[in-house]
């Protein structure tokens, strides 16, 4: 509302997020367990004498500088701009509440880019003992870059009923711990930790398969053993861990599970079910896929089957995030704000005096109905629906007449306890007349033909619109 | 239990000589290289293959082709239980299948894999992928909603213009003038008895060829003394690592088809205008481009005609290929082949992407 709305045809901002956060969760964790296994191989090479594994890790360590250092670096600052663009209120609410906690990892990743660099740059410059202690250094200040945002990430589904008690008053930095450690922290952490440990394996598994088996035998069926090991605590451990973790999240959000698999017959299952589903299947597929491919047969293992793990990873680490991130829903901040950036104690509030009348980038002055649709849309859709493509409000509509989406509106805007769309859905705010417009532009989107993506808003009639239009 | 089992399999063996084929595949080896990881993909296609028969006949036993077509696909995507999985793996796994053939086709070309001895190999492999995308074209009238409909309709225009025995053809397969229910019930036939009648003994004979000859090694493996090829185990080595492909190929079509179960349009009404940017299938885009170039080139039934002629004649030396690049010297001759499967690779690539975009 005090910020413009980002307009991304097709794929929604939603999936821009989502897109620039997969592949960076498979570089941060990687960050984080990666270090850890560089340091801990190189320790194991020194204390056992095996002087050829040195080679290989420093050319793994080239390969975790680059990507890690360039790659998750980039793509860290590229989900700070997605997220900025597409939910501002959620990101402006995480800025001000979490300044310290900001100012900490900051701290920690100039030390974790530092060492990395450092470590790669003091192979053989320095010795043993000192080139293990920084390799130390670098996976604390890693693993603490883990600690702290874990707390972050983790609020967002649970803040707590602490912080919640002050939110709004100005006081909420006071509960800045109570915050942090929220009730799902401590499992988030782990499943986190488990994670870092096997992407560590799944990315020194792609460097190990570059070894010449053909030439060095018995080095590549220790280190590709070796490293397939990392993935096996993840995948005893993190079931328990998921079940804890379940534990720990509001019965809303179990609810939203147990529905979807009470309905799985019907293909009516929810999306986030069908996530879950997809890490459980892919986690233990992994798990198999390297057994067979690395553990078995380590001096054939190739980068084609290197890249089938990592595949596999990715799979995995994409439908977990998704599954955490759909799990929060209708809130992009449990209980404090909804997932169209509408504050939860906002509701009365925006619906006596009106959403746009407090949206501050869209123009006034004019009454065009469609107009005023549209801003709505923009405000309290468009953070997870598109025209035509993801979430396709066309396609969603599509059977529904006026009076359907006038019902469905309805719905969403008076949000009964009884409402089956409170499980998923935001809740609306807007003044009757608000609605109506809202009404009345989705009813002309629908109507629209297949090859206009939205409705013609006459010239005349855009008064009220966001700033991409100004 | 250990006892049990080898009483059981002592029993078995003395029967069914169970042994011999332990010690035969004990002894197979498959070659160890850079290009290993082609090989996986003919057990890939087999996969989907295998997939698709037991999805079909979890299929048939709900669907029901002529009039009720749509009605029983309708009921088989909402009302049956686990039905839309059913289907929504049956349609993600053909893709795939086709996906999965063609690379192997391609990977087989450019190892050469397709000279003496194995040019039998290499011909019932072209022939199972053109039925594979038969299947696929049958396949996909048979929900009849009206994007299956229409792009039917597109797909049954080229029959059209082959000349002279064009239109009739065209009739013979619709059933009549138009795509109808007729049409329905023949592509059902051929989806569910004909092709499978047919595809099944050349697969079987593909397969004999493969474990007749072995895999074969790319050029430059080839060219290396013995001593340094290496190669590993069949049983239980190299099987163990075509199942966990499998595994994974599960994984990703599994993804497929909870994350986007397939869809059912509306019921397809013949008054209705075509749906806007109607197509048929990826895997016929590039057919479909080519045709549409020429007849741009050369307006009228010229233009057809002749898309229609470098079509065939270049399928023709695809399929030829064995006969004119046939010995194993790293000749003229063979680079001129080579230059010929980039070439055929890259225009398809290049006339899919490009029919997409003037869609």
């Amino acid at each position: 509302m005090n910020y413009p709305f980002w307009d991304v045809p097709h794929i929604g901002s939603g999936w821009v997020i989502g897109i620039i956060a997969i592949f960076h969760m498979m570089v941060a964790l990687f960050a984080v367990g990666g270090g850890f296994y560089l340091v801990l191989a190189e320790r194991k090479a020194l204390r056992e004498g095996h002087r050829d594994w040195l080679e290989v890790l420093r050319g793994h360590s080239k390969f975790f500088l680059i990507l890690t250092g360039v790659f998750g670096t980039v793509s860290g600052v590229g989900i700070w701009f997605a997220i900025g663009l597409a939910n501002p209120e959620g990101t402006s609410a995480l800025i001000h509440n979490f300044v310290f906690g900001w100012a900490m990892e900051w701290v920690f990743f100039i030390v974790e880019l530092t060492t990395a660099a450092v470590y790669y740059y003091t192979w053989g410059r320095v010795s043993d003992e000192l080139h293990v202690k920084v390799g130390w250094l670098y996976a604390a200040a890693s693993f603490f870059t883990l600690v702290i945002i874990n707390g972050i990430l983790s609020f967002m589904l649970t803040p707590g009923d602490a912080w919640l008690a002050v939110a709004g008053t100005g006081q909420e930095a006071s509960r800045f711990w109570q915050a942090f450690f929220n009730p799902t922290y401590w499992p988030n952490l782990i499943i986190r930790c488990l994670i870092c440990a096997s992407l560590a394996g799944v990315w020194a598994l792609v460097t190990c398969s570059r070894i010449d088996g053909g030439k060095k035998p018995e080095l590549k069926t220790a280190m590709v053993r070796w490293s397939a090991k990392w993935l096996l605590p993840t995948f005893v451990l993190l079931p328990l861990a998921f079940v804890w973790y379940l534990w720990t999240v509001p019965e809303s959000q179990r609810a939203l599970l147990q529905l979807g698999i009470s309905t799985i017959g019907m293909g009516m299952f929810t999306q986030v079910t069908r996530m879950m589903l997809v890490v459980g299947l892919t986690s233990g597929v992994i798990v198999v896929v390297t057994y067979a491919f690395a553990w078995r047969s380590p001096l054939e293992f190739n980068s084609g089957q290197a890249l089938a793990v990592m595949l596999l990873a990715l799979i995995a680490t994409a439908s977990g995030e998704y599954t955490r991130e759909t799990l929060r829903k209708p809130y992009v901040i449990g209980r404090y704000m909804f997932s169209n950036g509408v504050r939860v104690a906002s509701v009365d509030k925006l619906n006596a005096e009106g959403y746009l009348a407090h949206s501050v980038w869209t123009r006034r002055g004019g009454d065009g109905k469609l107009a005023k649709g549209e801003a709505m849309f923009r405000g309290q859709c468009m953070a997870c629906h598109t025209v035509n493509g993801y979430r396709s409000m066309k396609r969603l509509l599509a059977d529904r007449n006026r009076e359907a989406i006038n019902n469905l509106l309805t719905l969403l805007h008076d949000y009964k306890p009884d409402s089956p769309y409170r499980a998923f859905m935001p809740h609306m705010a807007g003044t009757k007349e608000e609605v109506e417009a809202l009404g009345d532009y989705l009813a002309a989107l629908t109507a629209a033909p297949a090859s206009s993506e939205k409705p013609k808003v006459a010239e005349k009639q855009t008064p009220v619109t966001s700033l991409g239009k100004l | 239990m250990k006892s049990l089992f080898s009483s059981f399999y002592a029993w078995a063996d003395e029967r069914l000589g169970l042994e011999e084929l332990v010690q035969f595949a004990k002894q197979k080896t498959v070659p160890v290289h850079s290009q290993s990881f082609w090989y996986y993909w003919g057990g890939l296609s087999l996969f989907f293959f295998l997939i698709q028969f037991a999805t079909g006949v979890l299929l048939l036993l709900y669907y029901r082709p002529g009039p009720d077509a749509y009605d029983s696909v309708r009921q088989i995507t909402y009302d049956t239980n686990f039905g839309w999985l059913v289907r929504s793996v049956h349609s993600w796994a053909a893709n795939l299948m086709i996906v999965a053939i063609f690379v192997h086709m391609f990977s087989v070309f450019f190892m050469k894999a397709y000279r003496k001895p194995r040019e039998f190999g290499w011909w019932s492999g072209v022939a199972l992928l053109g039925m594979a995308m038969v299947f696929g074209f049958s396949g996909y009238l048979l929900p009849m909603d009206d994007l299956a409909y229409f792009a039917t309709k597109v797909g049954m225009e080229i029959f059209s213009v082959v000349p002279m025995i064009g239109p009739k053809l065209a009739d013979l397969v619709r059933g009549g003038p138009d795509v109808s229910e007729y049409t329905v019930h023949r592509f059902f036939a051929l989806h569910v008895v004909v092709l499978p009648a047919v595809f099944l003994p050349i697969l079987g004979f593909h397969l004999w060829l493969v474990q007749r000859h072995g895999n074969a090694v790319p050029p430059s493996e080839e060219a290396k003394p013995e001593a340094q090829r290496r190669s590993e185990s069949f049983f239980p080595n190299f099987m163990m690592k075509d199942f966990a492909m499998w595994l994974v190929a599960f994984n990703v079509l599994s993804v497929l088809a909870f994350m986007f179960p397939w869809d059912l349009g509306p019921q397809a009404d013949p008054l209705k205008p075509a749906p806007l940017g109607i197509h048929p299938e990826w895997y016929f885009m590039s057919q479909f481009q080519v045709l549409k170039i020429f007849g741009d080139l050369f307006p009228g039934t010229l233009g057809e005609i002749l898309g229609i002629v470098v079509f065939t004649a270049g399928l023709l030396l695809w399929f030829l290929i064995p006969l004119y690049d046939n010995t194993q010297e790293a000749g003229r001759r063979a680079r001129r082949a080579t230059y010929f499967g980039l070439f055929t690779l890259i225009a398809l690539i290049v006339t899919t992407i490009w029919a997409y975009l003037v869609l």
